[in-house]
């Protein structure tokens, strides 16, 4: 009986879990939330400045314009390249593979860190609250090179 | 050292290898050699040219991916910087790929893997200097064997049975030679970690396999002193050393005397880590030779230095040198001499001359009689600025081909800043003004926090034409070369911490933490640089709201008849970024496609295309994220057609005949994107 009692609660539980995925499915699917909706936080961004000076910019040069060996983590090169992903993409591509001599050497922390310097560096505003640092809630952040409401205002005029 | 996985995968791959083999002779045989690819630009001249006409303008937009092979697992990590060009021999693909450089061996037809072959080289592999999958290999045949040969990132040269993957017994030690060794000086700190290396293909031409050598980038050297870049020649049977061309001379060697105070004893680099072209009839090499140690301050190597940014014709046999020429005296602007020089037999002025064009970052195409050395066209010495850095030293002219005239930008004035609109030149004016400007060769200054910051350079260390160098047709005569026309390299010097170099001034900005620049993968064990104290200048970025701060085109090909040294046509090469075309200050403009700032472009061309990839990113109405593999007519340069890739083209593309059609493969990754060969084909008859 334990067992089963274990079970059911197990499968209200995976029903839960399948209800909840669902509904998580159904949200539209462009997310509402982009990196223009202030996702970082100024003081982030700080802190991740000087991790981005011990660890990246060897690399892709203090100004992030890149170098000989790797790529500008800045201007629109950089933006096209991620332009319609999610900062998931981005978050999980620095930490699967940076810093290339010792790639996953860093905590989550100390890459969304990184990241929210690279997003000040880019422009893209600071909020009110930090930088998530789980991939799957940063996959809801939409990498959006272009700012959303001058976006739809230029499509608007095209369409006028 | 030898990784036994991958033997025993070899063992297993080699079964199904050998049945391949069994009925591939007799068609090989038939195939006409120009259907080959069998050196990493095609032929030993440096040309990127094979005569197929299969694929043409009238089909091109119709190619299908035949196959297509991710590089993920060939290494420990997926990578994202495939740079390789395949080569094609006796109906058998071969690549250098993933991030353990392996060597793979597919068919042509179908990317079926025949054999893999990797080294695992632990601490030495993991601190080289130049890492990653590299640029390609060499094959060689005497008709019978088949070898293939290439460098490891450690600097060990491989020799395997191009058949098996296995490695020849016969060649150095059990296959192996190693690179460190036997080079005529000693490799410090020692034979692990000592910084040398190469990522270029090497070179076989007759019986000999000639290797350069390839260091970490150069702008924030923690030394003057470093090991050097000799290039040697070995005997493609044995992998004995048969010659060595001291890039540096030593004491008692012509051009010692180049190296004041003593300085060739301790300076280092100065190697070629561009790929070497050869003339087996003459029997000379062309050697294009890279910066020395420290690339934008000189002052530990006062005078010319000699042979640091010069092309050297060495003989093929001995390695002594025939001639040369210095296209940078006392180089401070990495001016690399950084791709294959191109063998051309040209007639000018109704003269046939034997000729090498050698493409270059600042846009230059220098001319030569390949026999003498002399400019073909008069290459006048030219004075240039003299800086002010304390304890440089400056070579008061260079040399300024009369002809052809410079094929891409490499000056900066106010001419060429962004001039969309008003407001945006008047932003870009603003960046501008915290810099000093100048035309080439305008040389490197000390930053100071109130300004100028430093020298805003293009046609430097990634401008114009890089590695991939340009393309050839021997039949026309006509060279295409695509080059970067708005890379900008700020280029201030700061003085260095004690701590940090022993070199005075180093690359970096007033008021910024001085930063060690590495190259891919370099060992990151070493203590990380101190901050400088001091006041702090602002950020500033190098582009006006993500706007390019030069005005197109940013990136071209120019078609160069070198007959007549006349640029015949310039084209904007690949779409126009997102990033302009989405501009709200740009809405309602048309602007003509500006190309792409993209510094690693190469270009194939064919009986009549010219055929390169985009080096970035686009979404537009006409495809979804991705780029486009693009076709020139070879006439006038205009489209003749464009096929999508899922990613930038980061490895030259290259082609040949299989079966009756006519492929064409690319390397392509970046961004989110691994690396990945994509080889295209016409689609079957009745698709």
């Amino acid at each position: 009986m334990k067992f089963a009692r274990a079970s059911s609660a197990g499968a209200l539980g995976c029903a839960l879990f399948i209800a909840l995925c669902a509904a998580h499915a159904q949200e539209p699917s462009a997310s509402p939330k982009s990196v223009w909706d202030g996702v970082y936080t100024e003081e982030q961004a700080k802190r991740g400045e000087p991790i981005y000076g011990k660890e990246c910019a060897a690399c892709h040069g203090a100004e992030l314009m890149g170098g000989e060996s790797a790529p500008a983590l800045t201007g629109g090169g950089f933006l096209a390249n991620w332009n319609g992903l999610t900062l998931g993409d981005l978050f999980d591509r620095i930490k699967k593979t940076m810093p290339q001599t010792s790639p996953g050497k860093l905590t989550r922390q100390q890459n969304a860190d990184v990241l929210a310097f690279m997003l000040s560096r880019n422009k893209f505003p600071a909020g009110k609250t930090e930088l998530y640092k789980q991939s799957e809630m940063l996959k809801e952040i939409r990498f959006e090179s272009e700012k959303p409401a001058e976006k739809k205002q230029f499509r608007q005029r095209l369409f006028k | 050292m030898r990784d036994r996985k991958l033997l025993r995968l070899q063992t297993a791959l080699l079964c199904m290898a050998l049945v391949g083999f069994l009925v591939m002779p007799a068609l090989a045989e038939s195939q006409s050699k120009s259907g080959e690819w069998p050196s990493y630009a095609a032929d030993l001249a440096g040309t990127r040219y094979r005569p197929l006409d299969q694929i043409n303008a009238s089909n091109f937009s119709d190619l299908e991916i035949a196959w297509r092979i991710k590089t993920d697992n060939f290494g420990d990590r997926p990578e994202y910087k495939l740079e390789g060009t395949p080569l094609m021999a006796n109906g058998v693909l071969y690549a250098t790929a993933g991030s353990r450089r392996a060597v793979i061996a597919l068919d042509p037809g179908t990317g079926e893997l025949l054999w893999i072959h990797g080294e695992h080289e632990g601490k030495r592999g993991g601190s080289a200097p130049r890492q990653l999958s590299g640029r390609g290999l060499a094959y060689w045949s005497d008709g019978k064997e088949e070898r293939i040969l290439y460098v490891t990132p450690g600097y060990r040269l491989i020799c395997l049975n191009a058949k098996t993957g296995l490695p020849v017994g016969s060649f150095g030690k059990d296959g192996l030679v190693d690179l460190k060794v036997d080079n005529d000086q000693e490799i410090f700190p020692d034979l692990e970690t000592g910084e040398i290396g190469i990522q270029s293909a090497p070179v076989v031409a007759g019986n000999t396999v000639i290797i350069g050598a390839a260091f970490r980038e150069g702008m924030t050297p923690r030394s003057m002193r470093n090991n050097k870049g000799y290039v040697r020649g070995f005997d493609v049977r044995t992998g004995k050393r048969l010659w060595i061309f001291h890039t540096i001379p030593k004491k008692g060697e012509f051009g010692y005397d180049t190296w004041e105070k003593g300085s060739a004893e301790y300076t280092g680099n100065t190697g070629v880590w561009t790929q070497i072209t050869v003339d087996e009839q003459l029997g000379l090499v062309y050697l294009p030779v890279e910066s020395p140690t420290s690339d934008f301050y000189g002052g530990h190597r006062p005078g010319n230095n000699l042979f640091g940014e010069t092309l050297v014709c060495v003989d093929l046999k001995t390695g002594e040198r025939k001639w040369h020429f210095q296209l940078v005296h006392h180089p401070l602007w990495d001016m690399d001499i950084s791709s294959a020089p191109i063998l051309a037999d040209i007639i000018v002025d109704g003269k046939p001359v034997k000729a090498v064009a050698q493409p270059s970052k600042q846009g230059f195409l220098y001319v030569f009689d390949r026999v003498t050395g002399k400019p073909v066209w008069p290459m006048p010495e030219k004075p240039v600025e003299v800086g002010n850095v304390p304890g440089e030293t400056y070579a008061p002219t260079q040399p300024i081909p009369s002809k052809p005239r410079a094929y891409s930008r490499n000056g900066v004035s106010l001419d060429d800043l962004i001039d969309f609109t008003p407001v945006l030149r008047d932003r870009a004016k603003e960046i501008a003004s915290k810099y000093h400007l100048g035309p080439v060769f305008t040389p490197p200054i000390v930053s100071k926090p109130e300004g100028p910051l430093g020298t805003l350079t293009v046609g430097t260390a990634s401008g114009g034409t890089n590695w991939p160098g340009g393309s050839y047709d021997p039949e026309t005569h006509i060279a295409y070369i695509y080059a970067c026309n708005a890379c900008i390299e700020p280029i201030g010097l700061v003085a260095a911490p004690k701590e940090v170099s022993d070199i005075a001034y180093i690359a970096g900005v007033a008021g910024h933490e001085v930063t060690i620049l590495r190259g891919p993968g370099e060992n990151a064990g070493a203590d990380s640089p101190k901050p400088k104290k001091g006041p702090r200048s602002e950020y500033i970025p190098m582009n006006v709201d993500s706007l390019p701060l030069m005005k197109p085109p940013y990136g071209t090909i120019s078609a160069i008849n070198l007959d007549t040294g006349e640029i015949l046509w310039q084209i904007a090469h690949g779409e126009t970024p997102d990033v302009v075309r989405n501009s709200p200050a740009l809405k309602g403009m048309n602007i003509p496609r500006t190309g792409q700032e993209t510094y690693n472009i190469g270009t194939l061309i064919t009986k009549t295309l010219v055929i390169a990839g985009e080096g970035q990113v686009t979404t537009t109405s006409d495809h979804p994220r991705g780029a486009m593999l693009r076709a020139y007519d070879k006439k006038t340069g205009k489209e003749a057609g464009a096929v999508y890739m899922p990613a930038p083209q980061t490895g030259s593309p290259m082609t040949y005949m299989h079966k009756g059609k006519q492929y064409i493969v690319v390397a392509v990754s970046g961004g989110p994107y691994s690396g990945e060969y994509i080889a295209y084909t016409l689609p079957s008859e009745g698709e």
